[in-house]
């Protein structure tokens, strides 16, 4: 089925490329989703089942597939929207490239060894420089030529990370770096080694995941890609960095460098939400303090991970929440732009008036991201506290929980001026543009379904979290 | 005779700080092709004959050839010849790459692994060193370039020292070098802002 799934894509991709009509390429990306769809429940019958040799559903990279297959139709959808008024060439580009993306993301959540994951993590870059220079200015070529150029730098010392793993192996072993061969030999590798490794991949794999030192990469990013782009890399993307992260994480834990690998997480956590908020309280581009919202939660994943216990649930399950409610917010902002035609946070307001619609979800959009009940991120954001204090980390806690107190002051203030002040530059009239509050229907029922989870989280939720952290229960 | 080939490499590696023309840059970078195609050669006696053809025979075209062309095309069109006056000064960044070279000998031999050769490990951790370097210290888009280069030596590097168990390792490494080749210089190298070689446009 996985080969099925993979040719089926680029069987798809060729068909687009072959036509070039809009209406053509609007019937293939939809049917690429609904086999993106179908796959993953395809995989939920098949957990743990490998295919090809080098795939295995997994309940981490299901769950991770699952987040990527709920958000395929409305960023298609939206994508449509984007691209409807371009010329036929940068309209079949953008879909082959974002049919690719997808692929390869799908291909990375269910890699069974490093190496292929790897190949997928850096197949994901070409894809994605497709999609950010679509625009063709200079601010996204130059945009493009970052994500790029770090994002290579950053997969070329992970795969140093890689081959000091691969130093665990002695002369005549199996070596085909897969997740099961290398846990049934970790505890005999020499633990310098390992946290030489973890280090490496851990920066390197941040350029995906989007961490402090290296997230600078999105956030430029997402200042010029079209919104659905955003959204896809603030959060399924960012969710292959994590996930490349934790399964060597996870590899690694039942080696003596566990202790050191969680300073470590915690460290690179607590320094992300430190940038986060720094720049969040001076923002003046609404995409890119979306961008440093979003470092703010992969700061906070890191952080719970680091801090293990009730922290793994909390960290898997704000990784899906906030993928539904960031990318509800990026969607909304491809509307934002067509009616206040600016993401500069001083010529944006009078939202509530413009298109109420939008306005809402931006509202929702806020307190949902910020954690605010009723979101689901409240239960995941307290579970992470619980480890923190479990561990009787409290400086940690006390730290965590200042930053968060400055990034929902920047974040609340900028959007409350959006929706219902006037702009504070005086840049003439802004008028209402017909954009129908249809488009947000997407929006409204992702922000629903994490309204939902912070009062019952499905068992087939709960069975994919538990699944994918079973080491550590 | 790998010994000595790894030993030049560094002596490259070196060259690098001194230096302030691109034309330099880019002929350094073509011979460290060369001395990688030679390390593979001599290191991967027990693969078989295709493969160590094959890689020798990329190590060669694109480290050598093509990547340097690309390069030189690069610094024809942005007009950009000379590098110090944008970066630090070369007698600073010798001291850096000496303390780099020392930092790399210890940990080399603070970390023995019986299947690695140490002088392969010393040199591939300085390689990384002058990459991540160049690519601080510097400001010229090409120099990044460069610095990149570098580390993708080092990962080249790196790979050999496992090539005999995993050539698969050294395959996926010649992805990366064909990856950056065409996309990063090929596409982008030659679009970027060619008069002023720096970006400016996007910031908080």
């Amino acid at each position: 089925m996985v080969l099925l799934f993979f040719s089926a894509s680029v069987f798809l991709s060729l068909l687009i490329l072959l036509f070039r009509n809009k209406i053509a390429t609007m019937i293939f990306s939809s049917i690429y989703a609904l086999i993106l769809i179908g796959f993953t429940i395809y995989g939920w019958t098949k957990l743990n089942d490998t295919e090809l040799s080098y795939f295995t559903f997994s309940s981490a990279g299901l769950l991770l597939l699952a987040i990527l297959a709920l958000l395929s139709l409305p960023t298609f959808y939206h994508g449509f929207i984007y691209t409807s008024g371009e010329e036929i060439k940068k309209h079949t580009i953008y879909h082959v490239a974002m049919i690719l993306l997808m692929t390869f993301m799908a291909g990375a959540y269910l890699a069974n060894g490093m190496t292929i994951l790897w190949i997928f993590v850096e197949a994901t870059t070409l894809a994605v420089a497709a999609l950010i220079y679509h625009d063709r200015t200079e601010a996204s070529l130059e945009a493009t030529w970052k994500y790029v150029f770090i994002c290579s730098t950053g997969i070329a010392i992970a795969y140093l990370g890689i081959l000091f793993m691969s130093f665990i192996y002695g002369r005549g072993d199996a070596a085909n770096l897969s997740f099961e061969t290398l846990g049934g030999i970790i505890n005999q590798a020499d633990p310098l080694y390992l946290k030489i490794a973890f280090i490496f991949v851990l920066v390197g794999f941040s350029t995906k995941m989007g961490l402090f030192p290296m997230h600078t990469v999105t956030i430029d990013a997402h200042s010029v890609a079209p919104p659905p782009v955003s959204a896809l890399i603030s959060t399924t993307l960012m969710n292959v960095g994590f996930l490349s992260i934790f399964r060597v994480y996870t590899l690694f834990s039942s080696s003596s460098i566990l202790g050191f690998m969680n300073h470590v997480l915690i460290l690179s956590g607590v320094l992300s939400l430190l940038v986060s908020a720094g720049y969040m309280l001076k923002a003046r581009h609404l995409k890119r303090m979306l961008a440093y919202s979003s470092l703010e939660n992969m700061g906070l994943i890191a952080t719970a991970i680091g801090a293990g216990g009730a922290g793994y649930y909390g960290a898997f399950l704000l990784l899906f929440l906030h993928s539904l409610t960031k990318s509800s917010l990026f969607y909304q902002m491809g509307q934002l732009s067509r009616i206040l035609r600016t993401f500069r946070l001083d010529d944006c307001g009078r939202y509530m008036s413009l298109y109420p619609a939008g306005a809402m979800v931006l509202l929702l959009g806020m307190i949902f991201i910020l954690a605010i009940p009723p979101s689901g991120l409240f239960i995941s954001e307290i579970m992470i506290f619980r480890s923190l204090v479990f561990n009787g980390q409290w400086i940690i806690l006390a730290m965590v929980i200042i930053l968060l107190c400055f990034i929902i002051y920047a974040m609340s203030t900028r959007f409350m001026h959006i929706i219902f002040s006037d702009p504070r530059s005086d840049t003439g009239q802004l008028t209402a543009t017909s954009v129908s509050p249809v488009e947000s229907i997407s929006q409204f029922i992702l922000l629903s379904i994490v309204a939902g989870l912070c009062f019952y989280q499905p068992q087939v939720l709960t069975d994919l979290i538990n699944g994918s952290i079973q080491l550590f229960l | 005779m790998l010994n000595y080939l790894i030993i030049l490499f560094a002596v490259t590696l070196i060259y690098f700080a001194s230096a302030e023309r691109l034309i330099i840059y880019i002929n350094m970078l073509a011979l460290q092709g060369l001395l990688l195609g030679g390390i593979a050669v001599f290191e991967l006696s027990e693969i078989n004959t295709g493969n160590l053809l094959f890689i020798s025979a990329e190590t060669l075209l694109i480290k050598s050839i093509l990547v340097p062309w690309l390069l030189f095309r690069i610094t024809k069109r942005s007009g950009v010849e000379k590098v110090h006056r944008q970066a630090m000064p070369g007698f600073y960044q010798l001291l850096f790459l000496i303390a780099g070279l020392l930092i790399s000998v210890t940990v080399a031999n603070s970390i023995p692994n019986p299947y690695i050769n140490t002088i392969f490990m010393a040199v591939a951790l300085f390689t990384l060193f002058t990459g991540l370097l160049l690519i601080v210290t510097h400001k010229l888009i090409i120099s990044h370039l460069t610095g990149f280069l570098i580390i993708e030596n080092a990962v080249f590097l790196f790979s050999l020292a496992v090539g005999n168990e995993m050539p698969m390792l050294i395959n996926i490494g010649i992805l990366l070098d064909i990856f950056v080749g065409v996309l990063i210089l090929g596409f982008f190298g030659l679009r970027l802002k060619p008069r002023t070689n720096e970006l400016t446009i996007l910031k908080d």
